[in-house]
């Protein structure tokens, strides 16, 4: 083991280590017709999640963020592709990593904004970071809690029981990441959900790193996926940067899962484009990783698509960034002049009556 | 009124809530044919159904977390530990998503969580601690704990009645012990009533559990040999704690004992203490004084355990005490 030495850049072959070939691709397409204003509706929730969190790294960089910011730039194919598929009445659980799904459930930029500001909005009325949203009623955001993101898989199998003893055709979708399949509640969770056949879809979304520590310091399998037998359900390992293949999997996933088959265990490669947190330079990402990831950002290949096969004026798109750009703005004025909360309401609340 | 056991007090009170409410499950290893562990969930499976009794694999973290999202979804879960020591494996669901979703999000939370708990049965350390102060230190959890049939029962109906999780410590080794006199039809024990167990002038001893019966046999005993009479006032529930109970017998007898199973350092004693000494100090005419397990695990050998738990002589002494200060 040498020791002082810098750290060298991977040699070329490595590159194929940032990405199984036989899922890399520089361009996507579809396989089935989607409706133009289906395309609209990904674009624009995967654009507007991009603007807003530009923004919320300028405004943390500025002070203007009261805590850490954390930002899911260049996974957003993820969430919102698969939340495109669920129906209103199924619930998801995602931190604001997956912001486009938020978004295309009908979350407001400005309510998340202020909730990062630490503004007196529903439904933590600044009792939680804007990284954390739980609200079954209007959007079917599960509550979980935020120690791991493993935890919500055992909360979300009640769900999915709930679901099964009522005979309810519901799913629900528990978003997580290759960190999160260390701790036990990840197989506890799923080995429930197995047992019951419960209407789990489990997404993983595999960036390569938990925080600072790479898959291969923490997993003893090549995939998260190939972990799905343990459970006797199936597991899929997909690209997570083309929003096309993200729908095609996961249309099977819901459908299995909807039709009473149990859980499904879907890993999307991927790459987070920032660090952990806003605070996490990401110093410990090889600079050819960084670079091959750039050339496959989600939302540059959804662009490429639209503007060329998909037949999108180049004006079309331009207007649908500045829209979005427009209403970052808008969400930023609306949440600076929202109250903060009353330090008299912090003991409200903590039981229901 | 029908005499019955502490366990068959918690098995009826199951049993009629799930026939009242349809939204009650029960989640835990071994409970549906086998009839759990202790047999309180016996009969059960074969009245409602496996899908109202789910036998769970071993897996605390996993039941406890599923139990809070069917709870957050309408149902009305109720979770059996084959004992209480196996909480800590669930310790991260209850502390950090059932106590907190309510505060967080303004979701309630409806789950009742039965540990059988406490020693004196050659358990040994992992099956016969008296855990309920890791529970009673994070906001947003209730937590009681019966001594008699009786409460049992009407607290265990109230606890599934209660929209946020609560956990029920059931005393293990009073389950066949202890009978008493619970009436056939509906009836509940509010969560955050203190009961006097037994009246007296001298001294207040407040606790809870077990160590209700240990301080009652202490007390007639100080009464035989003519030393006293003490008060016992059993809390039933931490959390919310009645602290007006204890605190006006404190004010009768001046002197306050505080006797618990769970170990003496950092247990609810400790705050029951420090309220009678703001609260009531003006009225006292001795230190509050405290009887508990040693700070040292629960030991299996009989001479040790017996070393470490309270017992009705340690109670006495201490009343003592307080009586000729």
């Amino acid at each position: 083991m040498s020791t002082g030495t810098p750290q060298a850049a991977p040699p070329a072959a490595t590159q194929q280590a940032f990405l199984d070939p036989s899922l890399d691709r520089l361009a996507i397409r579809p396989q089935e017709p989607v409706e133009r204003a289906e395309l609209v509706a990904l674009y624009r929730a995967m654009r507007l999640a991009r603007s807003f969190e530009s923004k919320l790294a300028a405004l943390y960089r500025q002070g203007r963020i009261v805590g850490a910011v954390y930002l899911g730039t260049g996974q957003e194919a993820i969430c919102a592709g698969v939340v495109s598929l669920l129906r209103p009445d199924d619930y998801f659980s995602t931190v604001a990593r997956g912001l486009a799904g938020w978004f295309l459930r009908g979350v407001e930029p400005r309510h998340v904004m202020a909730r990062w500001l630490g503004r007196d909005v529903a439904p933590s009325h600044g009792r939680e970071l804007g990284l954390f949203l739980a609200d079954l009623a209007q959007f079917g955001l599960a509550p979980y809690h935020n120690g791991s993101m493993a935890s919500w898989l055992p909360s979300g199998a009640g769900f999915a029981l709930a679901f099964k003893l009522r005979r309810q055709p519901r799913v629900y979708v528990a978003f997580t990441g290759d960190g999160a399949t260390a701790p036990g509640d990840f197989y506890e969770g799923l080995n429930f959900a197995a047992i019951h056949k419960l209407p789990l879809v489990v997404v993983a979304e595999n960036n390569g790193y938990a925080y600072s520590t790479p898959n291969a310091v923490t997993m003893p399998v090549a995939n998260i996926a190939d972990r799905a037998p343990a459970f006797g359900i199936p597991g899929e390992i997909a690209f997570g940067n083309d929003v096309f293949e993200v729908r095609r999997v996961a249309r099977r996933a819901i459908e299995h899962a909807r039709g009473g088959r149990g859980p499904y265990l879907i890993e999307f490669k991927t790459f987070r484009a920032r660090g952990h947190g806003e605070h996490d330079d990401m110093d410990y990402v090889p600079q050819p990783q960084r670079e091959f990831w750039q050339r496959r950002d989600p939302l540059l290949l959804l662009t490429a698509y639209l503007a060329g096969e998909g037949g999108f004026a180049s004006s079309e798109l331009a207007e649908l960034d500045a829209a979005c750009a427009r209403q970052v703005e808008e969400a930023l004025s609306w949440a600076e002049a929202q109250p903060l909360p009353d330090p008299a309401s912090v003991g409200a609340r903590l039981f229901a009556p | 009124m029908a005499v019955i056991s502490y366990l068959e007090a918690i098995s009826q009170a199951l049993r009629e809530e799930m026939r009242r409410d349809p939204s009650v499950i029960l989640l835990g290893e071994d409970i549906a044919r086998f009839g759990g562990a202790f047999k309180v969930t016996r009969g059960l499976v074969e009245e409602f159904g496996p899908e109202r009794v789910i036998d769970t694999p071993i897996s605390e973290s996993g039941f406890v977390g599923a139990a809070c999202g069917a709870a957050i979804e309408g149902l009305r879960p109720v979770v059996e530990f084959q004992f209480a020591d196996f909480i800590a494996c669930a310790f991260d669901q209850i502390v950090n998503f059932a106590a907190k979703a309510c505060y967080r999000w303004g979701t309630p939370v409806p789950v009742v969580f039965r540990a059988p708990s406490g020693g004196g049965f050659r358990g040994g350390p992992f099956h016969s601690q008296s855990p309920e102060a890791w529970f009673t230190h994070v906001p947003g959890l209730k937590v009681v704990q019966p001594a008699t049939p009786f409460d049992a029962k009407g607290l265990l109906k109230a606890a599934i009645r209660d929209d946020n999780p609560v956990l029920f410590f059931e005393h293990k080794h009073l389950y066949r012990r202890i009978r008493g006199e619970v009436p056939e039809q509906d009836f509940v024990v509010p969560l955050g009533s203190a009961q006097v167990k037994r009246p007296g002038a001298d001294v207040t001893i407040v606790t809870w559990g077990a160590m209700v019966h240990q301080s009652l046999a202490a007390a007639e005993q100080l009464s035989r040999e003519g030393r006293g009479e003490c008060e016992v006032v059993d809390l039933r529930s931490l959390a919310p704690l009645d602290r007006d109970t204890f605190l006006a017998s404190v004010r009768r007898t001046g002197r306050a004992l505080v006797v618990h199973e769970a170990h003496l350092t950092g247990g609810f004693g400790g705050e029951v203490a420090a309220i009678i000494a703001h609260e009531a100090f003006d009225a006292l005419d001795a230190p509050v004084a405290r009887v508990a397990s040693l700070d040292v695990p629960v030991p299996f050998s009989p001479p040790l355990e017996d070393a470490v738990l309270p017992s009705a002589a340690r109670i006495r002494a201490a009343a003592v005490e307080l009586l000729e200060y």
